[in-house]
C-alpha cells in the first residue's frame, strides 16, 4: 500500500478530465456541482500533491463526499483508481491532523443535523458493545465496528445474543464433504444475525461443515476508508492470523464490502509487511462470497432444477411459476436431455438423503428483484450467481430492476455524514425497486439492506429486504 | 468577487445554486483540454441558472459590471473553452435539462441546452425517430455544449455533424437581450442565419438557452465490417471509392499500426499487428440494401488489397468487432500516462499525405502520435502518448502539435474538424482565417458583445 498521498502522482495524471465520470456518480448526480464528482476529486487531489492547494475543511468535505462505490472506476476510459486515491487522501489527512476527519464530520454534521442525529443513535444503539474486542494475541482492543467512532473512545459490553455467541465455533455436518470458515462480519453478528442463521443453515444444509472463529473481529474497511490505515492493518493481521490457523480451503463471506476488504485489500494494506504480505495474500485467495460457494457446489443448480422438475411432473406446482423464466434458462450441461431421470435418481438415493445433500425445496411464491452490492459487483466482481440462485427457487417471479448495480447511497459511514444525499440516492433506488413491483428485494449486503430497509419504511412501501441466502433458506424450508 | 455581486447573483438563482468555495472554484479551472488556468484564475463564483430569465439576468448584470461569464455544460470541450479566467462567473446550463417536445408530425425535438445528448438519443429512438450527431463524449456532453462546438462524431460522414441538425435557437445576449434564430420550419430564409452563426460560436456571442433540432426517421437496421490493409495508402483508397461507388457508410474508422498493436495487445481481438490500417465500416438502412452494401464494400476493400475482412453476422459478431474500437482508448492509455487527442482535418485523398506528416513530426520530436480517425471525413484524432510531469517531453510535445496544425493547413486542411478552437488554438487562428478574415469575426463579436465578457480569450486569444 503506497503510504504517502504524493505516491499516487502516477494515478491521478492518468486522469484525462474526460469526464466520463458524470455520468455513473451517484453524488455527481445529485449535486451536479464539479467537485463532487470523480474529476473534480481526483483533481483537487492533484492540487494537494502539486502543493497547489492544502489539506483544507473544504478538501476534507469534498473527499468525504465519495460513496466508495466505483462506478466511476468501472467506467472510467484510463481505469483510475478514483476510490483508492480518494482513499489515500482521507488517509493522508489522517497521518497529517490526526483523526479529527471523523470528529469534525460527525459534530458538523451529525450533531447540527435532528435527522441525522436520530439516524445515528438508533445506529449507535444498534451497535452499542460491538465496538472493542481483545485482539487475539491479546495485544490490545481491537475495533468490532468503528463506524464512524472514535476507536479510542469507546468501550462496552458484547450483545448476549450476537451471532457469534449463538453457534459453536464448528457447525458440525455428519459427513461433512466440505469443510468452510465464515467470517460474519459486524452487521451480520450483531443486527442481522438472521443472514447469518442463513448462511449457517443452507450450508449444513448442503453437507458443508461451517467454522465460525469465535476470534475474528471487523473487517477494518470502516476505518481503512475513513483514512486510518494503521488500525486497518491491525485489524488485517489479526483476521489473517485467526482464518490461517484453520484448516480450510474457502473463508465465506455474505458481505460484498468484508469480502473485498479480505479477498484484495488487505494484500495491498500489507504489502510492504515481511511477514503479512504473502499471508494476506493466502488469505485472499481462500475468499468466496457465499453465493458463489453456492453455485459452484456440484450439482447445486442441478439439484433445485430437478427437484423443481419433480415437482412439475408430479402436477404438485402450485400457481404463479415461472415455467417459462425456467425452461428458458440455460442448461447446466449436466441436466441437459436427462433432467427427470436424475432427478429421480438422486431423491431416491438414501445416501444423499441422510447427508442431507438433497433437501426438498419449498415453494417460495414472490416476486423478487436484486440489488447488486457496490462492492460486490464491481469488486468481488459476483453478478450473475445471485441471479442463478434466486431463479433457481420454484414460485420466484425474478424481476431485474432498472440499473441494479447503482449504488444505494450508504457507502458505508457516508450515510452517517451526509444523510441528506444519502437519502436522495437512496430515493432513487427506492424508485427503481418499486416500478417492478417485487415484494421481496434480495441483496448481498447487510450495509445495504439496512440502508434500503430505511428507504423503503420512509417511503411507506411495503418490500421485504433480505440476503440471498435468506431466499434460499426460505426455500429449504429450514426454521420456519 | 465582490460580495455584493455575489449577493445579487444569489437573489437571481437561490442559495443551492451558487459555489464559491475554493475547492468548488478550483474545479472549475479545467475541462477536458490539456489546459488548465492558474491558481490566481479561479473564478469568483460557479452559478447555475434554471432558466433563461434568470440567465438574461445574470448576463445583465455581469454586463454592467464588465465580469467576464464562461457558459459551460458538461466541461468535455478539448479546447480550453470552459476554464477559468480570475475574477469571472461560470455560468453552468446544466440544471436547464428538459426536453421539451419531441414532435413526430414535424421530425423536431425542442430541448433545454443542458439535456445530455445521450439521453436524448434515447428518448428520441423510443419514438423510432434519430438524432445522428454521436460525439464520443456522448454519454455526458450536453446538447448546448455541442452546439456551441458543433460537435460531430463517427456518423458525421454519412448524417453530418449538429450544425446539420440546428434549426433554430433562443440566445440570451450579453446585454440581457433574448433573441430567437431559426424556427420550426426546414425552410427559412427570413434575415441573416443567425442559427448558424451561434452554432460553433464556443460561447462568444451568446448563451444558447433553447434548441429545435431537426430528427430523422431511425434507420432500420445495421451491419460492421472490418478490413485490415499492410499499407495504409491501400486503406485510404478504399474509402475514396466506397465513397466514389455511391456507397455511404454511416461510420469509417481508420486505426492506425500503433493503434493496432496496443488493441492487440490489450484486448485481444485478433487483429494481425503489423498491418499498418484497420477500417471499422458501419453501414446503415433499410434491411435489404444492407446485404448488398455490405457486398459492395467487402469488392472495394479486396481490389484496394485488405488482408483480412470480417463481416458480422450476428448482433454479437459486431459487438465483437466494436470492440476492438471501443478499446482503442484505454489500451493506448496504458503507454502513457498523459492523451492529448489533437483533431486535425485534411481533405479524406489527403489522408495518407497527412498520416505521412504526423509520422514524421512524430520522428522529429521524438514522441509517440498514435491515429484514429474519422476516416470517411478526413477527420484524423492524432493521439498524443506522453507524461505532463515530464517538463522537457512536454516542450518538445507543444512544438510538435504546433507542427501538425501547420502541415493541416497546408494540406487543405483544418486545425479543427470538431473539437473547436477555444483558448488552446487561437493563436493558431489566423493560419486559416487570415487577417482579414478574424478581424470580420472580431468586428461580429464587438457588435454582439461589447464589453467582451462572454468567454473571453477564446478563438480570439488574450
Ligand atoms: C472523451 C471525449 C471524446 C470526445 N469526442 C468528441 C467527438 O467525437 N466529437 C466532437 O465533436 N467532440 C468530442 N469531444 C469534445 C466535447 O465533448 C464536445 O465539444 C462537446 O460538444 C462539449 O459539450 P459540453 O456539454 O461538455 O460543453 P462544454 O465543454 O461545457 O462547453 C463547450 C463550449 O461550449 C460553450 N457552451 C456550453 N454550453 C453553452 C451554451 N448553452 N450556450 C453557449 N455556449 C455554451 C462553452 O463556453 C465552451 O466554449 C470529446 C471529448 C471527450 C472528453
Ligand atoms: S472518467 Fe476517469 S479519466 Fe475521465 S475524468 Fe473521470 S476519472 Fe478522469
Ligand atoms: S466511487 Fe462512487 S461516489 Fe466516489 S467518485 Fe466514484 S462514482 Fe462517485
Amino acid at each position: 500500500m503506497k503510504q504517502t498521498l504524493a505516491s499516487w502522482e502516477k494515478e491521478v495524471i492518468r486522469c484525462i478530465r474526460c469526464g466520463a465520470c458524470q455520468s455513473v456518480c451517484p453524488v455527481f448526480k445529485e449535486l451536479q456541482a464539479e467537485a463532487s464528482v470523480a474529476r473534480g476529486r481526483v483533481m483537487l487531489i492533484r492540487a494537494v500533491i502539486n502543493k497547489d492547494s492544502d489539506l483544507t475543511d473544504g478538501f476534507r468535505e469534498k473527499m468525504s463526499l465519495c460513496l466508495m462505490c466505483k462506478a466511476c472506476v468501472a467506467n472510467c476510459p484510463s481505469g483510475v483508481k478514483v476510490d483508492k486515491v480518494v482513499e489515500a487522501a482521507r488517509a493522508e489527512i489522517v497521518r497529517k491532523q490526526g483523526l479529527p476527519f471523523l470528529k469534525r464530520l460527525i459534530f458538523r454534521f451529525v450533531l447540527k443535523n435532528r435527522w441525522v442525529f436520530n439516524f445515528a443513535m438508533r445506529m449507535g444503539s444498534a451497535f452499542q458493545g460491538l465496538v472493542f474486542r481483545k485482539g487475539p494475541h491479546g495485544q490490545g482492543m481491537l475495533p468490532r465496528m468503528p463506524l464512524g467512532l472514535d476507536r479510542r473512545r469507546l468501550l462496552a459490553p458484547l450483545a448476549p445474543q450476537s451471532f457469534r455467541s449463538q453457534y459453536p465455533e464448528v457447525v458440525k455436518v455428519e459427513d461433512a464433504k466440505k469443510r468452510v470458515a465464515f467470517f460474519t462480519g459486524c452487521m451480520i453478528n450483531y443486527i442481522y444475525t438472521d443472514t447469518g442463521r442463513a448462511v449457517v443453515n443452507v450450508l449444513k444444509r448442503n453437507g458443508i461443515e461451517v467454522v465460525i472463529p469465535a476470534l475474528q473481529n471487523c473487517c477494518g474497511a470502516p476505518v481503512r476508508i475513513n483514512g486510518d490505515y494503521e488500525s486497518a492493518r491491525d485489524m488485517a493481521r489479526a483476521n489473517i492470523n485467526v482464518f490461517l490457523r484453520e484448516q480450510v480451503d474457502t473463508v465465506v463471506v455474505a458481505c460484498g464490502t468484508c469480502g473485498l476488504t479480505l479477498k484484495e485489500e488487505y494484500a495491498e494494506l500489507l504489502a510492504d509487511d515481511p511477514v503479512y504480505a504473502e499471508k494476506a495474500k493466502k488469505l485472499g485467495a481462500k475468499v468466496q462470497d457465499i453465493t458463489e460457494v453456492l453455485v459452484s457446489l456440484d450439482g447445486f443448480r442441478d439439484k433445485i432444477q430437478d427437484e423443481f422438475q419433480d415437482k412439475l411432473l408430479d402436477g404438485t406446482q402450485g400457481k404463479g411459476l415461472p415455467f417459462n423464466t425456467e425452461l428458458s434458462r440455460p442448461k447446466s450441461p449436466a441436466s441437459i436431455g436427462g433432467g427427470r431421470q436424475r432427478a429421480v435418481k438422486s431423491s431416491m438415493d438414501s445416501t444423499n438423503i441422510q447427508r442431507g445433500l438433497n433437501p426438498p425445496l419449498n415453494e417460495v411464491s414472490f416476486k423478487v428483484t436484486y440489488h447488486d452490492p457496490c462492492h460486490l459487483v464491481r469488486g468481488l466482481k459476483v453478478k450473475e450467481q445471485p441471479r442463478q440462485i434466486i431463479r433457481s427457487i420454484p414460485g420466484v417471479e425474478f424481476v431485474e430492476m432498472a440499473k441494479p448495480d447503482t449504488c444505494c447511497g450508504s457507502g458505508g459511514s457516508f450515510s452517517l455524514y451526509h444523510y441528506n444525499i444519502s437519502a436522495k440516492i437512496n430515493d432513487h433506488k427506492i424508485e427503481d425497486i418499486k416500478q417492478t413491483g417485487a415484494e421481496v428485494l434480495v441483496t448481498g449486503c447487510s450495509a445495504c439492506r439496512m440502508h434500503i430497509a430505511d428507504g423503503l419504511s420512509r417511503q411507506h412501501a411495503g418490500v421485504k429486504v433480505m440476503h440471498t441466502v435468506q431466499l434460499l433458506e426460505m426455500a429449504y424450508e429450514v426454521d420456519r | 468577487m465582490k460580495q455584493e455581486i455575489i449577493q445579487r447573483l444569489t437573489e437571481i438563482v437561490g442559495q443551492d445554486n451558487v459555489y464559491t468555495s475554493l475547492e468548488d472554484l478550483y474545479c472549475y479551472s479545467y475541462d477536458a483540454s490539456f489546459v488548465k488556468s492558474n491558481k490566481k484564475d479561479l473564478a469568483g463564483i460557479a452559478v447555475y441558472p434554471g432558466n433563461a430569465e434568470e440567465t438574461a439576468k445574470i448576463l445583465k448584470l455581469a454586463n454592467e459590471e464588465k465580469i467576464p461569464v464562461i457558459p459551460r455544460g458538461a466541461g468535455t470541450n478539448v479546447s480550453g473553452g470552459t476554464i477559468s479566467v480570475g475574477d469571472s462567473i461560470i455560468l453552468v446550463l446544466k440544471r436547464m435539462n428538459k426536453i421539451l417536445e419531441l414532435d413526430r408530425k414535424n421530425l423536431i425535438a425542442v430541448v433545454e441546452p443542458g439535456v445530455v445528448t445521450g439521453y436524448l438519443q434515447s428518448e428520441v429512438e423510443r419514438l423510432g425517430l434519430f438524432y445522428p450527431p454521436d460525439p464520443a463524449s456522448l454519454a455526458v456532453s450536453t446538447i448546448g455544449g455541442n452546439v456551441a462546438e458543433c460537435a460531430g462524431g463517427p456518423r458525421g460522414v454519412k448524417y453530418g455533424v449538429t450544425r446539420d441538425y440546428v434549426l433554430g435557437l433562443e440566445v440570451v445576449l450579453a446585454s440581457g437581450e433574448v433573441i430567437n434564430t431559426g424556427g420550426k420550419t426546414i425552410k427559412n430564409v427570413t434575415g441573416y442565419d443567425m442559427t448558424k452563426l451561434f452554432t460553433g460560436s464556443e460561447g462568444t456571442l451568446g448563451v444558447i438557452t433553447k434548441i429545435i433540432l431537426k430528427l430523422i426517421p431511425k434507420p432500420e437496421a445495421k451491419n460492421t465490417m472490418l478490413a485490415v490493409f499492410s499499407e495504409l495508402e491501400q486503406a485510404s483508397e478504399a474509402v475514396s471509392e466506397i465513397i466514389a461507388k455511391g456507397v455511404v457508410p454511416a461510420t469509417l474508422e481508420l486505426l492506425d499500426n500503433i493503434y493496432i498493436r496496443n488493441i492487440e495487445e490489450y484486448a485481444k481481438v485478433g487483429l494481425p499487428t503489423d498491418a499498418e490500417a484497420v477500417l471499422l465500416i458501419e453501414v446503415d438502412g433499410d434491411r435489404q440494401i444492407l446485404a448488398k452494401q455490405i457486398d459492395k464494400i467487402e469488392e472495394i476493400c479486396k481490389q484496394s488489397g485488405a488482408i483480412q475482412i470480417r463481416i458480422a453476422q450476428t448482433p454479437a459478431e459486431a459487438e465483437e468487432l466494436w470492440r476492438a474500437r471501443r478499446s482503442a482508448f484505454p489500451a493506448v492509455s496504458r503507454v502513457r500516462p498523459t492523451i492529448i487527442g489533437e483533431d486535425v482535418t485534411v481533405p479524406r485523398s489527403n489522408i495518407p499525405a497527412m498520416v505521412k506528416q504526423i509520422r514524421a513530426i512524430a520522428a522529429k520530436y521524438k514522441v509517440i502520435i498514435a491515429v484514429l480517425g474519422h476516416a470517411g471525413d478526413g477527420n484524423l484524432h492524432a493521439t498524443i502518448l506522453t507524461d505532463e510531469t515530464d517538463r522537457e517531453e512536454w516542450s518538445r510535445v507543444e512544438k510538435a502539435i504546433d507542427e501538425l496544425f501547420i502541415a493541416a493547413v497546408k494540406l487543405d486542411g483544418t486545425l479543427s474538424g470538431e473539437h473547436g478552437i477555444g483558448r488552446v488554438k487561437s493563436k493558431f487562428i489566423t493560419l486559416q482565417t487570415g487577417e482579414a478574415g478574424l478581424e470580420i469575426q472580431r468586428r461580429i463579436k464587438q457588435v454582439l458583445d461589447p464589453n467582451n465578457i462572454l468567454n473571453p480569450g477564446v478563438m480570439f486569444g488574450k
